[in-house]
């Protein structure tokens, strides 16, 4: 059932409201709020709705720069390591100093190990919730009534016979996939503590290097766990390949539900330390040494790979946001290190305003800004969206052809991964292809793949740590000098997509500090210009094929779409708590306690 | 900050975090303990074992590592 085919046969629209505040299975208060024709089977209209406010940027503010790191880890509870690491790099770039290269794997080490867990935790244990035998059941009984009858072309790799079999592994507390993915999300955990220190908020990421004693055994523990879910990883990429290739063949059309223009960004992850020295004058040429590939990705085409020009290009709006516009305030960056001006709503200058007020659907709805990138090409302030990390990472890495590993390789059209012989599984390459839409399926089905991509590039990071630890470097740490003054800015992926952190320093103590994670971006409202945010833009106009009318509805294809993004708001909104109390107030160290 | 009442700034980035004459943790052990390199590297004598002085490797071909 294509758009214009439904345009063609419309009979009189049967509109009913349909909400959904909070979404379950995420956390940050997101409300989806739609109205559904169900006599043409199709959502029609959509706001993206938070009703939570924290004010990071607000009381970042005088804060010493070098906590920075730990208080933003803060934002989030399953990648808050993703902030400390982002934020590290926009304090390296403000401090000017570079940690030595076994750091820098350490860190990346960490970061792999996270991405591995985050994803499976979320596909394994709330994506496939709404594709679970039990769900299929209650939402679209003659698709598992086919699933049953219906083997599974990779059957040979993940051992399930009919795609019935694979819904039921899924199903919630009881399912076989649903219990394996939890046991591997321990031994994820597992390495990435031994490079951070804790998960989820790193005890052992500084600016400047690392606090993690790089012993051999160190690696050889992250390695024989890698080693222990690698047959995972390949029997999850089958799997979901078999399941998305079902619902497009059961569900004619289904590639609709979620699909939105091709405007995806990828800020890049993984530093390479021979390339990375944390200047801004050097950006694009570091950013593009990065193992994921930073870039705008529109229509399919890339419009750029140069961070500096991603930077440049950051606009937040405000239009259907509670708060006061800051145009009125001082700017804090006026030009950037190369010379080029920075417009008044890029985050370095942006002041957070909050007004707190009383929903209203027709004007402001969201605690959450509306982030955009303006197109210097066509003059538009663009809603990019993540595909929920792994869809624009890979896309953006494969576009570019950049990537070029051991066990790594984007081909311009594709990414390849290899993965070694496990304990059951031989030696396996996995092809992810540039999909033909962005859509709901390819954004989950992009996350087992990243999953893979992961790992392989884990294994690059141990080769190169163990290389360095066995030729007795083992500097894990530089010194440096706050500044009293300067900018920086880190740009990472976090496990859901895009993350940057915007730094100004005064006085050797923060002046302004804006994250901007990629909830932001997905779950922004209309922006000034009516232009809606990504989830409000997919979920309107898909069509439902739900087959429960609108008494026993559950809405699983707009939640599908939702949560194919990976939700997750606390990092979206920017808590006021009225006069507070003050416990009590530390400093360290012991030794400077005399001071003032 | 325009018209958001915020709290009073409690934090004081000028306190040192290193006062002189205490020995700074990042420095490394380079002259009282053998096996600490000036460069960040490190050897075998970089041990907490018994006479760890001693234990260097036998022969250059042999990597010369911290144990742990």
């Amino acid at each position: 059932m294509t758009t214009e085919a439904r345009q063609k046969g419309r009979k009189p629209a049967q509109i009913v409201d349909m909400s959904w505040d909070p979404i379950t299975r995420i956390i940050g208060n997101l409300g989806i709020y739609t109205k559904i024709d169900f006599a043409n089977k199709e959502v029609v209209e959509c706001h993206s709705t938070s009703s939570l406010f924290r004010g990071y940027s607000v009381f970042m503010k005088g804060k010493d720069p070098r906590d920075a790191g730990f208080i933003t880890s803060r934002i989030c509870g399953i990648c808050g390591d993703n902030h400390t690491t982002c934020s590290d790099y926009a304090q390296q770039m403000a401090y000017g100093v570079k940690p030595p290269p076994l750091a820098e794997h350490i860190v990346n080490l960490g970061e792999a190990a996270e991405y591995m867990f985050d994803h499976t935790i979320f596909q394994d244990n709330l994506v496939f919730v709404d594709f679970c035998e039990q769900m299929v059941k209650a939402t679209n009984p003659t698709v598992l009534a086919r699933a049953q009858k219906t083997n599974a072309p990779r059957g040979d790799i993940h051992g399930y016979r009919t795609i019935a079999d694979i819904m039921k592994a899924f199903n919630p507390f009881e399912g076989e996939v649903y219990k394996e993915a939890l046991k591997v999300s321990r031994t994820t955990r597992e390495m990435f503590c031994l490079m951070e220190g804790r998960h989820v908020h790193p005890s052992t990421l500084y600016p400047g290097g690392v606090g993690t004693m790089p012993s051999p055994t160190a690696f050889t523990d992250y390695l024989s766990r890698l080693m222990h879910v690698i047959d995972f990883v390949k029997k999850a990429v089958a799997m979901n390949d078999d399941v998305f290739d079902f619902f497009y063949e059961a569900l004619p059309g289904y590639e609709e539900v979620g699909k939105r223009r091709i405007m995806l960004g990828c800020w890049g992850a993984w530093q390479d330390p021979k390339v990375v020295d944390y200047k801004y004058e050097n950006m694009n040429r570091w950013g593009k040494a990065m193992y994921v590939t930073p870039g705008i990705v529109v229509d399919g085409e890339l419009v750029t790979n140069n961070l500096v020009d991603i930077n440049l290009g950051l606009r937040i709006m405000l239009g259907s946001s509670f708060y006061e516009d800051w145009v009125n305030e001082d700017p804090f960056v006026t030009h950037d290190p190369l010379g080029n001006p920075v417009d008044m709503r890029h985050p370095w200058n942006q002041t957070t305003l909050p007004v707190p007020q009383k929903r209203d659907f027709e004007g402001n709805y969201s605690w959450v800004m509306s982030p955009r990138w303006y197109d210097q090409r066509t003059g538009d302030h663009l809603a990019l969206d993540t595909g929920g990390g792994p869809l624009a990472r890979l896309w953006s890495t494969a576009l570019n052809g950049i990537v070029d590993t051991p066990y790594i390789k984007a081909t311009g059209h594709s990414v390849r991964i290899s993965l070694p012989k496990g304990a059951s599984l031989p030696e396996t390459t996995l092809e992810w292809k540039i999909p033909k839409w962005s859509n709901t399926l390819e954004r989950d089905r992009a996350r087992p793949y990243f999953v893979a991509y992961a790992a392989a590039m884990a294994l690059q990071f141990l080769d190169e740590a163990m290389g360095l630890v066995r030729s007795g470097d083992t500097k894990v740490f530089e010194d440096f000098e706050v500044p009293d003054e300067a900018i920086g800015c880190g740009f990472h992926e976090a496990v859901r997509g895009v993350l940057s952190h915007h730094l100004v320093i005064k006085d050797k103590k923060i002046a302004n500090y804006h994250p901007y994670p990629p909830t932001p971006w997905n779950a922004s409202p209309r922006d000034k210009f009516g232009t809606p945010g990504p989830y409000e833009d997919a979920v309107m106009g898909q069509p439902i094929f739900e087959e429960n009318g609108p008494d026993d509805f559950k809405g699983v294809d707009i939640m599908r779409t939702v949560r194919s993004f990976d939700p997750c708001l606390p990092c979206g909104v920017h808590m006021y708590t009225g006069k507070g109390k003050t416990l009590s107030v530390t400093h360290s160290p012991v030794y400077g306690a005399s001071h003032g | 900050m325009g018209s958001i009442r915020v709290g009073r700034a409690q934090a004081r980035p000028d306190t040192p975090s290193h006062v002189p004459g205490i020995h700074q943790g990042n420095e490394g052990p380079y002259t009282t303990q053998r096996g600490h390199h000036r460069d960040g590297t490190a050897d075998a004598r970089r041990s907490t074992g018994i006479d760890w002085k001693q234990h260097d490797v036998l022969l250059d071909v042999m990597p010369n590592i911290p144990p742990a």
